[in-house]
């Protein structure tokens, strides 16, 4: 029998298939996307010069989907009705063609996908308009704000207290409009930290017993954030940084990188969490040095359907300097430049008594902290809530958001495993685990 | 810390309605309330404590777990895990079994952290499919019953892997199948015994006993089958028929090669070769008691009932028959032309091939098939599907396998799909094997 001969790929380099499942929003669509792939739902599938992909699928409508995507970006272009972004018939389409099985000799783009292509095309080209960075400008517009920002959080100051005069037990009766509200005012004086922070205390009245506490305790930290802000002439610099910074001032990463120090390290890659919000997802990787001992946090942020930095892979040693931002703790840190990768192995785990008094440390810099990289030799224990217990006798609950933690299990067997994780007032947030062969596992 | 809650009572009351409890840190100076409004000052002093009672933690209790017994079998590759693992998640999850029956094979285990994942995907299977729950426990070693007993919701490990006598003298139809088929797994000698000893006294449990003896069929299980197929039950003696034709050699094969070979020559003429069929012209009541139906059940193709018969033989003939009456290899066969006739006679040797895992047929259907392009005129699209999920991979020419030409029709680019994540999962158990 004749068969064509292998082509070699063309259009752009392959993505891993990794690389692709970690564009869809959730793992539903992960899973969907996967099924689809090895599906036979295609009627059409085509690439093209320079990484375009398109392809036509059989739905639940009539007509088949129609399905665009450039690669450079990554942008999505599909007909199904789905609000998910981007949709299980991009991203299947998207491991087809990791897997290979999209052609890239099939000719042009049909109509559809080639108008919009090229719609994208001249987007890229203008670009989104940069301002002119004028100094004088700059300084005005930076004391407006400061202005802002103080008569924001006056209002706050006020809202708290008036929570606590009327008490909180109405809490528990507001909709998400009550919390939303304050938030929005936040964002009008230009202090977007503490909205996110207003915003994400709506599900407390409804996060189960203990909800009075943990209000109460959100709402006295934003007012010493509010008190803070007022008496900042009064505050060390590095401690003025963290309030600034936990109101949602931002600093250029130039600026940072100018001022910062520099800490260069094996950098661990401890674990990492995925948030999304406001269809922004922000990565939180932790990283600790192997020399120094020191605890890092690395940021990265992509809007909903766009690929999170993947550069620093979790259970690998990065050989880089870390500028760090200033802060009464100084944790979060940008890569400045990393100048190898090497194959880590476990992390030197500390005992639970080691980790409190580092957390209890850091918080004495810095009081709104609330994650803090933890790496432990525990085994998990199961009394009324999944926890971890170490050699000495002493155990931490798991944070109740991180669920029934199986695979932690698993891989313990009920034996000792080292677990690198975020400390939290609510309990560990565990984020991998070394499995009996030292490979990482991300939980 | 009393203190604590009292602040969050009065918050919870608000401070119109209740005094402000008083604060002391241990070690700190008592704060002076600079604020003159009782709200402000209950939050500030929330402050303290709030940061205060986190700093000040102390780790609790919590008991441990007694360990899971070692393991001997070691784990498989990490690209063995990361291939199960997709399929976890939702790609060709119809191949979990076989993966794991792989993985079983080599004496190796599931690796720990994709357990919860396993364990659920067997659970959510149905109890009348239990081979993937078997399967599921077996690959996962001691670290498998170790999680179940810790989640309810995987009993069914114990089921599957230690099954007691008790299962089998006071268990359920399930219990007593997992025990028969752990046993089958183990010693397919005495599992029939076991079998041969139950017989007489069981009624409807004897399909379940036939379909556990699915596993492992050998020529030491004929005559067990060939007494089935006098039973009164016609489910029975359908199973006994089906499990027989399995077995090439087995006297209802000898039987059926007999019938096929009168509905089937080569004859050569000016025109070239052609193969001539014949079909049966009744259903006699041998052939009803060799397990063949007279006329077409519910199937999609409406098919005569000479034609039916047709494909009942064929489907229950060892193929070695064609390689010996014709003298020619399984692809020389499905090379010579035989007109109308070639779909069923496709459909009745992809059949037969299957039952019989002959994988020199399978292989060369599947070649054939996908030489030929749009298929569905020839070959149904289901029977290339499941064609492509029983052959060894390695043997589908390995150029088909390798071709990125994997676009429409749809039936070809599933097919070509399936054989190359099987042709690589293999390889990677193997490899694995070869390691140890």
């Amino acid at each position: 029998m004749s068969v064509p001969r292998v082509r070699v790929a063309t259009v752009a380099e392959r993505w891993e298939r990794v690389r692709v499942l970690a564009l869809a929003p959730d793992a539903p669509s992960q899973r969907a996307a996967q099924s689809l792939a090895s599906g036979r739902s295609w009627l059409l599938t085509g690439a093209a010069e320079p990484g375009a992909l398109w392809g036509q699928c059989r739905g639940s409508a009539a007509t088949p989907y129609r399905i665009v995507v450039d690669l450079a970006g990554p942008a999505y272009q599909c007909s199904c009705p789905s609000r998910k972004f981007p949709c299980k018939h991009a991203l299947a389409l998207l491991l087809l063609w990791a897997d290979g099985s999209v052609k890239d000799d099939v000719g042009d783009p049909p109509d559809w996908a080639a108008s919009w292509l090229a719609g994208r095309a001249a987007q890229v080209a203008h670009g989104p308009a940069r301002e002119p960075a004028d100094p004088k400008t700059a300084a005005k517009r930076a004391a407006q704000r400061e202005a802002r920002v103080a008569s924001g959080l006056g209002e706050l100051d006020r809202w708290l207290c008036d929570q606590v005069r009327q008490g909180l037990a109405a809490s528990q009766q507001a909709g998400y409009g009550h919390w939303d509200d304050i938030a929005a005012r936040m964002i009008d004086a230009q202090a977007p930290g503490l909205a996110e922070r207003l915003r994400a205390l709506a599900s407390v009245p409804h996060s189960g017993a203990g909800w009075d506490g943990r209000l109460l305790e959100e709402y006295a930290l934003l007012r010493l954030l509010a008190v803070a802000y007022r008496r900042r002439p009064e505050l060390p610099p590095p401690l003025r940084e963290t309030v600034r910074s936990r109101i949602g001032f931002s600093l250029r990463q130039a600026d940072v990188l100018a001022g910062g120090a520099q800490v260069r390290d094996h950098w661990q890659v401890l674990g990492r969490r995925d948030l999304e919000q406001d269809r922004i997802r922000t990565r939180r990787t932790w990283l600790q040095g192997r020399t120094t001992g020191r605890p890092a946090l690395v940021l990265s942020f992509a809007p909903v359907g766009q690929a999170l930095d993947d550069t620093l892979s979790v259970g690998t040693d990065a050989h880089a300097d870390l500028v760090f931002y200033p802060a009464a703790v100084p944790l979060r840190a940008i890569v400045l430049t990393k100048h190898d990768v090497l194959d880590g192995g476990p992390p030197a785990g500390d005992t639970i008594a080691g980790l409190l008094a580092s957390f209890a440390a850091a918080l004495a810099g810095d009081p709104w902290l609330d994650g803090w990289p933890a790496v432990l030799d525990v085994t998990p224990a199961r009394s009324c809530v999944p926890a971890v217990s170490d050699a000495a006798g002493h155990a931490l609950p798991l944070h109740p958001g991180a669920g029934d933690c199986w695979p932690l299990f698993a891989i313990s067997a009920g034996r000792p495993v080292t677990v690198a994780g975020e400390w939290t007032p609510r309990g560990l947030w565990p984020l991998t685990a070394w499995d009996e062969g030292g490979r990482a596992v991300v939980l | 810390m009393s203190t604590w809650q009292d602040l969050v009572t009065a918050s919870l009351i608000g401070t119109e309605r209740s005094a402000v409890p008083p604060v002391a840190v241990p070690g700190l100076p008592t704060p002076a309330d600079a604020p003159a409004d009782p709200a402000a000052i209950l939050l500030d002093r929330a402050a303290l404590l709030t940061v205060a009672r986190r700093g000040g933690r102390l780790a609790g209790h919590a008991d441990p777990l007694p360990a899971a017994e070692p393991d001997p079998a070691a784990v498989v590759s990490p690209a063995a895990g990361r291939r199960l693992a997709r399929m976890l998640s939702g790609e060709h999850p119809d191949l979990l079994a076989e993966w794991l029956s792989a993985t079983v094979t080599h004496g190796r285990r599931v690796p720990a952290h994709l357990l919860p994942a396993l364990l659920d995907r067997a659970r959510r299977v149905s109890s009348a499919g239990p081979e993937l729950r078997r399967l599921a426990a077996l690959a996962g070693g001691s670290r498998a019953r170790w999680l179940a007993g810790l989640n309810r919701d995987w009993a069914f490990v114990a089921a599957h892997t230690r099954p007691g006598d008790g299962a089998w003298r006071l268990g359920d139809a399930g219990q007593r199948r997992g025990y028969l088929a752990a046993l089958r797994a183990q010693d397919p000698d005495a599992a029939r015994e076991l079998i041969a000893a139950s017989w007489d006294a069981a009624g409807p449990e004897r399909v379940m006993f036939l379909s556990v003896l699915a596993d492992r069929l050998s020529p030491a299980d004929e005559p067990m089958l060939e007494a089935a197929l006098g039973d009164r039950a016609q489910d029975v003696r359908g199973w006994a028929a089906y499990l027989l034709a399995s077995l090439p050699r087995s006297a209802l094969g000898q039987r059926m090669a007999e019938r096929a070979l009168g509905c089937m020559r080569i004859e050569r003429d000016m025109r070239g070769t052609r193969l001539i069929a014949i079909p049966p012209a009744e259903c006699d009541a041998a052939m009803r008691r060799d397990g063949i139906t007279p006329r077409p059940g519910g199937g999609r193709l409406p098919l005569d009932d000479r034609t039916h018969l047709m494909l009942e033989v064929l489907a229950r003939t060892p193929l070695l028959t064609w390689s010996n009456e014709f003298g020619r290899s399984a692809e020389q066969i499905l090379a010579v032309p035989s007109g109308a006739w070639e779909p069923v006679l496709l459909a009745g040797w992809s059949r037969a091939a299957m039952a019989q895992l002959d994988q020199e047929w399978m292989a060369a259907l599947i070649n054939r098939a996908l030489a030929d392009g749009p298929p569905g005129k020839l070959f149904g699209a289901e029977i290339l599907r499941q064609l492509v999920r029983r052959v060894d991979p390695a043997l589908v020419a390995s150029e088909t396998i390798a071709s990125r030409d994997a676009g429409p029709p749809p039936a070809i680019h599933d097919a070509i799909t399936v054989l190359r994540f099987r042709y690589d999962m293999l390889k990677e158990l193997d490899v694995d094997h070869s390691d140890g």
